[in-house]
């Protein structure tokens, strides 16, 4: 917040003219001073156990359940926080839906096929009382996540969902492997018209608390960051930021960066040498226009604690090489719409009026995605993770695969994947109220071998 | 957080004219700790008036008065800078009340403007990046703003020489030897922006051909077309039906600018485009007994808690409407040049739609749904204020402003498709290329979607267009197209002839040009704006030959306008002689492609002609949002791997007229695809 001091202005003036009823003190010379309340613990994400009784698979319930005030949820959860399976595992979960709405799950980025895909675009979802098993083989290592895909925006908001993560075979050696879950609640509530909050500020949480502070053992730290706010972005910073992997696991050797965005449903995993205390931060980003006015947020303390005797991970990954965009486009996607309307377009076309792209399986597909509208927007394609070619022309630094990317404000990012699963797959923007007010759109991959 | 600049701080405070800012109620502090509930009563002229938007400076929420005028607010101390309560009204400037202890009601007291526009108000200086130096430039405080909007051609809008050169019939690029080729008069005449100079009149101009007896130049126009009404709105004296070269210092330098746009108070789209019509300006009329105004200031924006009374704030919507953008990009006319008509049973209003952006955005599917300002006005999420406080010496409240969300200022830079910050012209229209090679000839199917904006593409100017160019090589050799669509005759020619004139002749021929021939296969249906697509006229009346490309030959040499050609031209329907002009646009018509344009003719079927001559639309074929078009090409193909390039461009200015005046007018590739 920007709090400029009376007496500089006053100096700095001189003898010039000031208009008579600036204020000669802050209203912070008026507050009693008092102590901020002590920092809340970092709370740890809740491990779902594996109840498979046979090796290969990952086995468990989740129920959806909720507190409720009356007939209003209060908050939404699932059984715990974290699937922790290996690459290689056949999931197989249970959604119970113990809520008093229909409910789905989405495995955001973790290549489920289209039956196990949990959209509403051709199927019912759970309803309550009811169960449905989904069933899919985990291929990919990474951090992904799970939640609804029916009343997305106010289930979510209210605390349904969980991080999925997949482990490989080579996974660096760490002493602290931390699930960092970011939230801002209660953006529903105040934004029942999809209008995207209009810029207003909004309170970052870590794993359910407010700026709380954690003790771990000192060394190498894997954190597991996902952005789970219906609209908030983050841009994060912190000491020596190492980013590990993006949305689709580790694919090159780690690199330093100041600066990590992520959109809603956007994951990223920074390694840290954690030897006494860091912070993570956010600088101010609005989804209306990027990197903006005010001062960072910190988000949460870490501490090491303790001799550190594990080094660092080195790392021996084979860096593959971005691709070349060919130039050409199978896709395009034109985002458009207001936040004062709250009403959201791709192509000039509201869900589930839109029509309905083809391609056929095995192809491999460019998709370019246009932003003409006046707030960013975070692109996830449901099915494929892709390739990032390049932003407003320019070819990123590294192989990037992706499942969800920032569009900017008036900027175009083309990206390309190969169609490995039929079936007809969300694209849309994932600010949820976005996607409620009509951001959202259908990709048929058709296996011409089906009739 | 942006640091705080000392050398801007100081400049901030040199200046002594900020005017004493009265309150409402002495200030006292310190301002409560806690929320709490106030009831606001509110009157107008001494009414209490219902729907008065009431609200927290620098808050989010508002509410609005009952039939008594009563609203029941809550006050939030943790909102930065001052604490006050703020009362809104369309026919008022807002007012105030600071809150300084925590009371159970408060009134606050508006008073209606003089709705009367004065005559006798001199638009304020907008200022410059490098002319901000005191309070009497809203360059001073809107410091973002101000830079966003100086960069952009709405400050051009009177200096640019392209209009004046359309304005007066002249043209200020060729020097002397330069108008003695192009055939025209070099001659003193009046200079836009005041006083005279010696320049080239040459060709169509609004002066002369509106007004036969005025002479050339014309120095003394009865008819001005109104150019000036939107293009030098802030031409101080009576609104309307100015002469663009009265246009002189701010008016001239700085087009449409800060204190012309903050003056509307309302749009009535039934009338006229501009001020003095459609604008509805209102500059104040109450004296003001400071020593800094002559007049009581006054000034309309979007905003309803700024409380400065140096701007004499009044809230209105309209700043966020699609319809104050419609106050001048959107033009409907009669005939101009003296005795030209319209052919009645086309269009029996007697008015042609030059430009529609407005309407093609009102009928497509943005609209009310994402205004103008959407996508040309972004947000800036960095400006914490629209006065740029953080640059200031002062507060955010009554004096500077609130601070608002990051986002809720917008850029006043009109991002549009000629801007570098943003490539608006490569997001408008998507181009796809499929090619294959069947038994020895290459087949190019491209097809051009409209998925971007809300408008038509190309939109507003009629003199814009937009071109398909295919080309086909094989080993880096160029190959004949032996069918597929070609580019209208719009897209230009040298000299054009059908198939009862001699093909060997072509007088204005150069070695190098290329003599293309097209087969016309009859009239095109289209489904295009107005009359165009909504069943009033047949596909004649659109006026779109179905060209098709069938051959081209290079002129290897001309002799007594006799040319030899690199082969013999195929059989056609007509033919058109076209030039490369490098840089420059070149005449395409014929080219295998197409073209999207609004086609202006005046009374000699000219094509492309400038707005003021125009006395019909022949053809209308723009895409409008959701349509495309396809259109299939064959290349003789004498190897095993020919390239296909299709290219959308965009063509500012119609060749023609751009070559003659001198203008840069280079053909922008808007997307390109290579297969």
């Amino acid at each position: 917040m920007i709090r400029l001091s009376p007496l500089l202005i006053l100096a700095a003036c001189g003898g010039a003219t000031v208009p008579q009823d600036l204020p000669v003190e802050t209203a912070d010379t008026a507050v009693e001073d008092t102590s901020p309340p002590p920092r809340p613990s970092l709370e740890l994400a809740r491990e779902i156990p594996n109840e498979a009784t046979e090796p290969g698979r990952f086995e468990t319930t989740l129920v959806a359940e909720g507190t409720y005030d009356g007939d209003t949820p209060v908050r939404y959860q699932y059984s715990g926080d974290v699937i922790r399976a290996q690459v290689g595992n056949q999931l197989a979960a249970v959604l119970d839906n113990q809520l008093q709405s229909p409910t789905t799950i989405h495995w955001h980025g973790a290549g489920a096929p289209y039956e196990m895909d949990g959209v509403p675009w051709q199927r019912q979802p759970t309803a309550p009382g009811e169960q449905f098993t989904y069933t899919f083989p985990l291929e990919q290592s990474g951090t992904f996540w799970f939640h609804p895909h029916f009343d997305t925006a106010r289930q979510v908001d209210l605390g349904l969902y969980g991080v999925l993560i997949v482990e490989g075979p080579d996974e660096p050696e760490v002493v602290n492997d931390l699930v960092l879950i970011l939230d801002a609640p209660h953006e529903s509530a105040v934004d029942p018209h999809h209008h995207g909050l209009e810029g207003q500020a909004l309170v970052w949480m870590v794993n359910g608390s407010i700026d709380p502070i954690g003790t771990l053992d000192a060394g190498p730290t894997r954190l597991r960051i996902l952005n789970a706010s219906n609209t908030g972005y983050l841009d994060l910073d912190t000491t020596d930021m190492t980013v590990l992997a993006l949305d689709q696991g580790i694919r090159t050797a780690p690199w330093s960066t100041d600066s990590v965005v992520l959109g809603p449903g956007d994951r990223a995993e920074l390694l840290v040498d954690l030897q006494g205390s860091m912070d993570l931060t956010s600088r101010p980003f609005s989804l209306h226009g990027g990197s903006a006015w005010g001062d960072p947020q910190r988000l949460l303390t870490l501490t090491g604690s303790g001799p550190s005797e594990t080094p660092m991970p080195t790392f021996d990954v084979d860096p593959a090489s971005p691709t070349p965009d060919p130039g050409t486009t199978d896709i395009t996607y034109t985002f458009q719409g207001d936040g004062g309307s709250g009403q959201w377009r791709i192509n000039h076309e509201t869900f589930p009026d839109v029509t309905i792209e083809e391609v056929a399986l095995g192809d491999d597909v460019i998709v370019e995605i246009r932003n003409l509208s006046p707030t960013n927007h975070p692109f996830h394609g449901h099915g494929h993770a892709f390739e990032v070619l390049g932003v407003n022309g320019v070819p990123p630094a590294r192989y990037t695969l992706e499942d969800t990317v920032d569009v900017p404000i008036h900027g175009v990012v083309r990206v390309r994947f190969e169609a490995t699963k039929a079936g007809d797959w969300m694209q849309h923007c994932h600010i949820l109220p976005h996607a409620e007010g009509g951001m959202m759109t259908v990709l048929r991959v058709v296996d011409p071998e089906v009739p | 957080m942006r640091p705080l600049l000392l050398p801007l701080l100081l400049a901030a405070c040199q200046d002594a004219q900020v005017p004493d800012t009265p309150t409402d109620t002495d200030v006292e502090r310190p301002v409560p700790l806690e929320g709490f509930e106030l009831d606001v009563l509110v009157l107008l002229d001494g009414e209490p008036t219902e729907d008065v938007m009431v609200m927290q400076g620098g808050s989010l929420d508002h509410r609005r008065t009952d039939a008594d005028g009563r609203a029941r607010l809550h006050v939030d101390p943790g909102i930065p800078g001052d604490l006050a309560v703020v009362a809104a009204h369309p026919e008022a400037r807002i007012r105030g009340v600071d809150i300084t202890a925590r009371v159970d009601e408060i009134t606050i007291e508006l008073v209606r403007f003089s709705t009367d526009d004065n005559p006798d108000y001199v638009f304020q200086d907008p200022g410059t990046p490098d002319r901000r130096d005191n309070t009497g430039y809203c360059a001073h405080c809107h410091i973002r703003q101000s830079d966003d909007w100086f960069a952009h051609p709405h400050s051009k809008a009177a200096s640019n020489p392209v209009v004046h050169d359309l304005y007066a019939g002249i043209a200020t690029t060729l020097n002397e030897t330069g108008c003695d080729e192009a055939g025209g008069t070099w001659t003193t005449t009046r200079q836009p922006g005041g006083g005279t100079f010696e320049t080239c009149v040459l060709g169509d101009g609004v002066l002369p051909d509106l007004n036969p007896d005025c002479g050339a130049p014309c120095d003394a126009p009865v008819n001005t077309a109104d150019c000036a009404d939107c293009h030098a709105p802030g031409i101080d004296g009576e609104l309307g039906g100015r002469d663009l070269l009265e246009a002189e210092g701010i008016a001239f330098e700085h087009g449409v600018h800060c204190d012309v746009c903050h003056k509307v108070s309302d749009i009535d789209m039934d009338a006229p485009p501009g001020v003095g019509g459609r604008l509805k300006i209102i500059r104040p009329s109450e004296a003001d007994d400071s020593p800094s105004f002559d007049w009581t200031p006054l000034t309309f924006g979007p905003l309803p808690d700024v409380l400065n009374p140096r701007m004499g704030s009044v809230h209105t919507p309209i700043f966020q409407q699609a319809e104050f953008c419609g106050g001048c990009h959107e033009h409907e006319t009669a005939p101009m040049v003296p005795g030209a008509t319209l052919d009645a049973d086309r269009w029996p209003s007697g008015m042609l739609p030059l430009q529609s952006t407005f309407s093609e955005w009102k009928d497509g599917p943005l609209a009310d749904i994402a205004p103008c300002q959407s996508c040309h006005m972004p947000p800036d999420a960095e400006a914490g204020n629209a006065a740029d406080i953080d640059l200031l010496a002062t507060l955010p409240g009554r004096a500077g402003g609130w601070l608002r969300p990051p986002g809720a200022n917008r850029r006043h830079a009109w991002i549009g498709p000629r801007s570098d910050e943003a490539d608006m012209l490569g997001m408008a229209l998507t181009l796809d290329l499929q090619t294959e090679v069947v038994e020895g000839e290459v087949v190019a199917t491209t097809t051009v979607r409209h998925t971007g904006p809300g408008h038509a593409v190309p939109t507003g100017e009629p003199m814009r267009m937009v071109l398909v160019q295919v080309q086909a090589t094989c080993d880096g050799q160029p190959l004949i197209a032996t069918a597929g669509p070609a580019v209208p005759d719009f897209g230009g020619a040298l000299a054009w002839q059908d198939a009862s004139g001699d093909w060997d002749v072509w007088p204005d021929a150069q070695p190098g040009d290329v003599i293309r021939v097209v087969a016309d296969l009859g009239w095109l249906d289209y489904d295009g704006f107005g009359p165009f697509g909504d069943g009033t006229f047949s596909p004649e009346d659109k006026g779109l030959a179905d060209l098709r490309h069938v051959g081209e030959a290079t002129v290897l040499s001309v002799t007594d306008g006799i040319v030899s050609l690199s082969e013999p031209l195929p059989e056609g329907d007509m033919a058109f002689l076209g030039r490369d002009r490098g840089p420059e646009a070149s005449p395409l018509a014929g080219a295998p492609g197409f073209a999207f344009a609004r086609v202006l003719t005046d009374g000699s079927g000219a094509l492309m002609v400038p707005s003021h001559k125009a006395t019909d639309i022949r053809t209308d074929n723009r895409l409008l949002p959701q349509q495309s078009w396809s259109g299939t090409h064959s290349f003789e193909s004498a190897c095993e791997a020919p390239e296909v390039t299709a290219r959308l461009l965009y063509r500012a200015y119609p060749w023609d007229l751009a070559a003659e005046r001198g203008w840069h007018n280079p053909d922008r590739v808007m997307a390109e695809v290579t297969r």
